[in-house]
């Protein structure tokens, strides 16, 4: 599914409940599905069986290396 | 704080049923993610006034530019000490964290390196997810989104909305969505060096 879908579809109902002066307290409900979505993320991750320990470090330096050059040239720090 | 203990907790316990139990969830991910990005469009929706795009200002168009050349940068550093063909690391780091687009792309000219980049695209999202709420603390919550990669449209936009606020999602936002629109050129680009 494109993500826009859900999008438009939150912003419109979003919205429409402002205009009908309805106040919806979200953050609740986001704390539990980001927790259900990290969960099942872990077990995709988790059915990856990774056949060789060179394969499972180098896959954590790219990961390291390339947050870390993103975040040099976005310039967090200076 | 005691929100990423509880992240940690979930994924923690999701890789171990993933390892030793295989559940079959179908596409229950998908499911929560968007139900998760609709919640972000209610809060948008909710809360939204014109006046914020103009606040985004020019740092949004051009932070996706630095996240692209950085992430190009670590793949290129990180192929050197590993003293593999600098052309993978440059394909891995240019895929931004989309590990369902990095891998199957690079698989098609090597199976060793097509799961390094699925891999290793993977774990920048499980990453940014656990070291965003301490990045956004400790530095600039907008720079700290480049962290994320084109995942910041997505997957990793709920918890950069908690952290961060919904200044920070909405930059977040059109920063994924920019390198999401830039990765699928540059990877088969740099592949084809």
């Amino acid at each position: 599914m494109n993500i826009f879908i859900p999008l438009i579809a939150g912003i419109v109902a979003g919205y429409v409940m402002r205009k009908a002066g309805r106040r919806f307290k979200i953050d609740l409900p986001v704390s539990a599905s980001l927790l259900a979505m990290v969960f099942f993320l872990g077990v995709k991750t988790g059915e990856v069986h990774v056949s060789g320990l060179w394969l499972f470090g180098s896959s954590l330096l790219f990961a390291i290396f390339t947050i870390a050059g993103s975040l040099l040239l976005a310039g967090v720090g200076r | 704080m005691r929100f990423l203990y509880l992240v940690l907790t979930a994924l923690t316990l999701g890789i171990l049923a993933g390892h030793f139990l295989e559940p079959n969830f179908g596409n229950a991910y998908e499911v929560m993610l968007y139900v998760l990005i609709f919640l972000i469009g209610v809060d948008l929706g909710l809360n939204f006034e014109s006046g914020e795009i103009k606040k985004l200002g020019r740092e949004a168009l051009t932070l996706p530019m630095k996240t692209l050349a950085g992430s190009l940068f670590g793949g290129l550093a990180a192929s050197l000490v590993l003293g593999i063909n600098p052309k993978w690391g440059l394909a891995i780091g240019a895929g931004c964290g989309w590990y369902s687009l990095t891998g199957p792309l690079i698989a098609q000219y090597s199976a060793v390196y097509g799961a390094v980049g699925f891999l290793g695209n993977l774990f920048r999202e499980i990453f940014t997810i656990l070291l965003y709420p301490i990045a956004s603390k400790r530095t600039d919550p907008k720079k700290a989104v480049s962290m994320g990669g084109a995942t910041t449209m997505d997957t990793t936009l709920p918890i950069i909305r908690k952290f961060g606020g919904r200044e920070v999602a909405l930059v977040a936002f059109v920063h994924g969505f920019i390198l999401t629109a830039l990765v699928p050129f540059v990877v088969p680009l740099m592949l084809s060096l």
